[in-house]
């Protein structure tokens, strides 16, 4: 455990080098000057406007991160040859990986965290009223950042970062559409092509289960149970991603 | 160095404010030849079935850039021609892609009653708003308003006023519209308290519809 932390913090300072301060307070000047520019075009609706955009910005500000920087995160150590006096060591290959995941989840994580501190603190002064709800919602969003940075370290573990990016992005888009494929495929497909696209809903990620976006800006809160089952499921799918990772790092072949 | 880095700094922001500014003035100059078809734009607006599938996950800040496209719609018709013909589109994709939001509902009724004169078709839009959110009273209150206002069927009114005053965080006045619609049915005095209540709660523009059609009233 305490290599793997190691790993981990070493990820996380060779992310942090890549200005993400900068994304962050960039992130925050955008969100106040839109909260201050959007509110009198909303007829009213202003605050949940800037809630709405805040949450969708945020999300998807933090996937984009986790898959660039995670695209090129093992590229570079091979690239480097770092990967080589690191596997040196007594550490086995699946503790770097996990370590390397780790540091990203990480990173992403405290980059929307920071992100939804800003937008709490938009909303409370534009609007004089704490949006708490939010939490939930940005809650979901991490786990959802977890599959996403364990999917980008799969496609990592085996192929080029520009197709890592592509496959990454291709699964995340996937994972949104993954009820309707199973809705799609009931409605008069073949046997075969029902099977195909049973089994393709149940590999992609569910990404929609993360997504409360849409009860908390009507001030909706997101009940226990619903986060529970979003964290239980989120966990055990990047597990099982990592598992699967693991399994193709440990075979394979440095040049 | 240094000396040279900074002159190469200020000739590049230099150049690109000149291209900016450049393309500004093109814009300005030629930009009023391509208003049709901007205007066009919202015909070809995708159905809200399709912005949601391409959404991917973001459908509420979907709606909300509908709604902010819709209002952007009428603030320009209203100051220009006074046709709001897409309103009913645009509405019902922000309804497509948020079911949650009731004003997109209610001002786009608004407008398909009072501006348009189609108050079939914001009862519509309302109706489909009330499946919903079966618990939001303000959807009920403003369907009465259209019976009582537009089509003058003041049992269906003096019913969705009741209706409104019995769910949950209705204020004070549901319950007096409710008695008024039941009790002063086709009285013009209940036509300027229903107004007089737009001005007090709805947005800009209903507010200013309400200031005409109080001074229509208060003409008679």
């Amino acid at each position: 455990m305490t290599r793997v932390l190691a790993i981990a913090r070493n990820t996380l300072r060779e992310v942090a080098r890549e200005r993400v301060v900068l994304v962050l307070a960039m992130f925050g000047l955008a969100l106040v000057v839109g909260a201050q520019a959007l509110s009198p075009l909303a007829l009213g609706e202003g605050r949940k406007v800037v809630i709405d955009f805040g949450l969708a910005g945020a999300s998807l500000l933090a996937t984009t991160l986790a898959v660039f920087l995670g695209s090129t995160l093992l590229h570079k150590e091979l690239e480097r040859r770092t990967v080589y006096s690191i596997l040196a060591k007594p550490i086995r290959r699946e503790e770097f990986l996990i370590g390397k995941f780790l540091g990203l989840w990480f990173t992403t994580s405290m980059l929307l965290a920071g992100m939804a501190v800003i937008l709490l603190a938009v909303v409370t002064l534009a609007y004089r009223d704490t949006p708490w709800q939010i939490l939930g919602a940005v809650g979901l969003t991490l786990m959802e950042l977890g599959i996403v940075t364990a999917v980008v370290i799969l496609f990592s573990s085996f192929t080029t970062p520009a197709l890592t990016a592509f496959f990454a992005v291709a699964a995340t888009v996937a994972g949104h559409f993954a009820e309707d494929l199973r809705y799609f495929a009931s409605q008069g497909a073949s046997p075969a092509v029902q099977a195909l696209t049973q089994g393709a809903y149940w590999i992609l990620p569910h990404l929609d289960v993360f997504n409360a976006r849409g009860l908390v800006v009507h001030g909706l809160s997101v009940g226990p149970d619903r986060l529970a089952f979003g964290f239980a499921y989120g966990l055990l799918y990047a597990i099982g991603i990592m598992v699967l990772a693991g399994v193709i790092f440990r075979r394979r072949e440095f040049r | 160095m240094t000396a040279r880095i900074d002159r190469a700094v200020v000739a590049g922001v230099a150049c690109a404010g000149l291209l900016v500014a450049l393309a500004g003035l093109i814009e300005r100059a030629a930009g009023s030849r391509f208003e049709r078809a901007r205007e066009e734009e919202l015909l070809y607006y995708p159905s809200g079935f399709m912005v949601r599938q391409a959404a991917l996950g973001y459908e509420t800040a979907a709606a909300d850039i509908a709604w902010l496209r819709g209002v952007q719609y009428y603030g320009e018709h209203r100051l220009t021609d006074q046709k709001f013909d897409m309103i009913g589109h645009v509405m019902r994709i922000v309804a497509d892609l948020d079911p949650q939001f009731v004003e997109p509902y209610v001002f786009g009724a608004f407008v398909l009653a009072q501006e348009l004169k189609q108050p079939e078709r914001g009862l519509e839009l309302l109706e489909r708003g009330m499946r919903a959110n079966p618990a939001n009273w303000r959807l009920a209150f403003e369907t009465g308003f259209l019976h009582y206002v537009c089509r003058h069927d003041f049992a269906a009114a003096g019913r969705y006023f009741t209706w409104a005053s019995r769910m949950p965080g209705h204020p004070d006045y549901a319950e007096r519209f409710a008695a008024f619609a039941n009790e002063r049915a086709g009285n013009t005095g209940m036509a300027v308290l229903l107004w007089k209540q737009v001005l007090a709660t709805g947005n800009r523009y209903m507010q200013d519809v309400a200031r005409r059609e109080l001074e229509r009233l208060e003409a008679i």
